[in-house]
């Protein structure tokens, strides 16, 4: 069982995530308020983080919620951060694996939503593999 | 047999300039004209002496200048030269020290002090020259123009009145006995001449400074006028900037916000159909799976239609092309639609060369992934799409090639394909996902970007997109 913990502003579909995540075995908790959700995370330490990118007062506050993570230090470290979005910065196809980068992009993968959930579960379940090995 | 159509471009490029310059910064209008010219201010006065010690050397040629009724063996345009040597090298150092450390104010005290030495220099000349035999005072007025561009109206007046007042002392000294007048001619009758005369030098004097403040008049106003238009412009430009931004922003949250409930709706609508809620009667589990399938559908559309018009609003403004690797964005929409093919089932295969035009990455990237996903979607089960990207031997146009084996299009309804929201009735029947936009943002970035769009099919054989990019500038 692993501790995912989910970013998420929209209720309705977290619940349906939560549900899906629990049909896996894990423990999950929605945190809607992004602010909130970094203050829980200088204490706690989840096996995943699965976020949003935006937010009611700020269209990037995903993004830059994962660069703050980033430079958080050891706690948060290695911690993988599966990103849920619905646009992309630059245009509104989505984001490419090839944006991924350890500044701009500092997450391990991404899905667009809408969400396939089957294909949610196999990313969640990859990404806390690769996670434990690299433990 | 398949059948071409050509997309037919329109006459002008819509709405793409080249290298349009990025937005100069707030400030007064003359600053960044200061900085950009202080450096060849100096650089100009490398030319003046050398000019100076030219026609010194030249004087070393008695009989040429007499030729010209000149006089030879001068020794004044050198000590002039070595004077503006000396003191242009300071103030070109000046103005490095003072560029680094960003001082503005500093690099406007050296311009007005360049130009106070000069003018100072100039009535040297002038005195040596023949102050009134020759027309050299008109060197002055070189001085008030350059003035009139660089500085506020107000100081390039007091340019003027100083270069009016340097002459008028020089003529008045020379008038008065006080400075033995100097003249370049071996004669020098013309001056005893105009001596005698009794209007002289208020006469001469007066002439030659009316001209010098009409011309500060008229060149003044019309860099006054300039100034104003360039501000205008620089206000304009920040405000589209800005609104663009702010267009960019609207469509973004419009996206975030439409796309948010169907992500939720569908999320939902798959718990049920997936049986995370229990087990669902035959036609209940139908009902979802039409909610499912209609919101997905909806989805989409709202995507593509809120992308076209988010391209069209941005061609009513100038967008800025740049190098763009052709094959990088042709690579980074194919990883981005293979999932796709991974789900119907059809297998990518990709030869791409370096290939470089001019464009907006972004844009070439929504128009790939356009193409290749009507490629994948149009194909059968087990086909394949073909992707090239090279530039052909003579030739220094990129070529995209975008070849499926799928259902294929009527030579009839070629022409039709790029409408918004037109579907063939074998799409429909193919590709319930159709909303028939894909082709419409695809023509649209063709035409804003001069890409020759050229599509070759036939009903069952596939089709074929050829696209060729406007070759880079001297490329």
């Amino acid at each position: 069982m692993a501790n995912i913990y989910m970013v998420e502003d929209d209720l309705d579909f977290a619940d349906a995530v939560v549900r899906v995540m629990k049909s896996m075995g894990h423990f999950v908790e929605v945190e809607p308020d992004i602010t909130r959700a970094l203050e829980h995370l200088r204490e706690n330490r989840p096996d995943l983080i699965i976020l949003d990118v935006m937010f009611p007062e700020d269209s990037f506050a995903g993004l830059e919620f994962a660069r703050t993570l980033q430079k958080e230090g050891p706690l948060l470290k290695g911690v993988p951060i599966l990103l849920l979005t619905a646009v992309n910065e630059k245009y509104s196809m989505g984001f490419s694996v090839m944006d991924i980068d350890n500044s701009f992009f500092p997450v391990a993968d991404f899905l667009d939503k809408s969400v396939d959930l089957d294909v949610l579960k196999n990313k969640v379940a990859q990404l806390l593999a690769d996670s434990a090995k690299a433990k | 047999m398949r059948q071409p159509y050509e997309l037919p471009l329109p006459l002008e490029p819509a709405g793409l300039e080249e290298g349009l310059p990025p937005p100069a910064g707030a400030g007064h209008s003359f600053e960044p004209l200061l900085l950009a010219n202080v450096t060849w201010y100096c650089e100009l006065r490398w030319i003046v002496i050398a000019i100076l010690a030219a026609f010194g050397a030249v004087s070393f040629l008695p009989d040429f200048m007499h030729a010209f009724g000149l006089k030879s063996r001068i020794t004044w345009p050198f000590a002039l030269a070595a004077i503006l040597l000396f003191t242009n090298a300071f103030f070109l150092a000046h103005i490095r020290v003072l560029k680094q450390s960003g001082d503005l104010r500093g690099i406007r005290r050296n311009l007005k002090a360049q130009i106070g030495f000069d003018l100072v220099v100039v009535t040297l000349t002038v005195h040596q020259a023949g102050s009134v035999e020759t027309t050299i005072a008109f060197l002055y007025l070189f001085h008030i123009v350059l003035s009139c561009i660089f500085l506020p109206r107000i100081e390039s007046l007091a340019v003027t009145l100083i270069a009016c007042a340097l002459y008028a002392v020089c003529l008045g000294l020379e008038t008065g006995g006080l400075l033995l007048p100097s003249t370049l001619y071996e004669n020098a009758a013309p001056r005893a001449a105009l001596s005698a005369m009794p209007g002289f030098p208020l006469i001469h004097i007066g002439s030659v400074e009316v001209t010098f403040m009409v011309v500060w008049f008229l060149t003044s106003r019309l860099s006054t006028l300039l100034r104003t238009r360039e501000k205008d412009l620089m206000e304009t430009n920040r405000r589209l900037l800005f609104a663009q931004t702010e267009r960019m922003r609207f469509m973004l949250q419009t996206t975030h916000e439409l796309k948010a409930p169907f992500a939720a709706i569908q999320a939902n609508t798959q718990l049920l159909l997936k049986g995370y809620c229990g087990e669902l009667n035959r036609d209940a589990l139908e009902i979802v799976r039409r909610i499912h399938e209609r919101s997905h559908r909806l989805a989409g559309m709202i995507q593509e239609m809120l992308q076209l018009a988010n391209l069209r609003s941005r061609s009513e403004g100038p967008l800025r092309r740049v190098p763009v690797s052709v094959a990088s964005a042709l690579l980074s929409s194919i990883e981005q639609v293979r999932p796709i093919a991974e789900e119907h089932r059809v297998t990518l295969r990709e030869e791409l060369e370096q290939a470089d035009s001019l464009g907006v990455e972004d844009h070439l990237k929504v128009l790939f992934i356009n193409l290749l996903k009507n490629a994948i979607q149009y194909s059968r089960k087990g086909g394949e799409v073909r992707v090239r990207c090279r530039v052909p031997p003579g030739s220094s146009e990129p070529q995209v090639v975008i070849e499926d084996r799928g259902i294929g299009i009527a030579p009839g309804k070629l022409p039709r394909i790029f409408d918004e929201y037109y579907r063939t009735s074998e799409a429909v029947a193919h590709n319930k996902d159709s909303t028939g936009l894909g082709l419409a943002i695809v023509r649209h970035i063709a035409e804003t970007h001069r890409i020759r769009l050229r599509v070759e099919s036939a009903p069952g054989e596939g089709t074929v997109f050829l696209l060729r990019f406007p070759a880079l500038p001297g490329g």
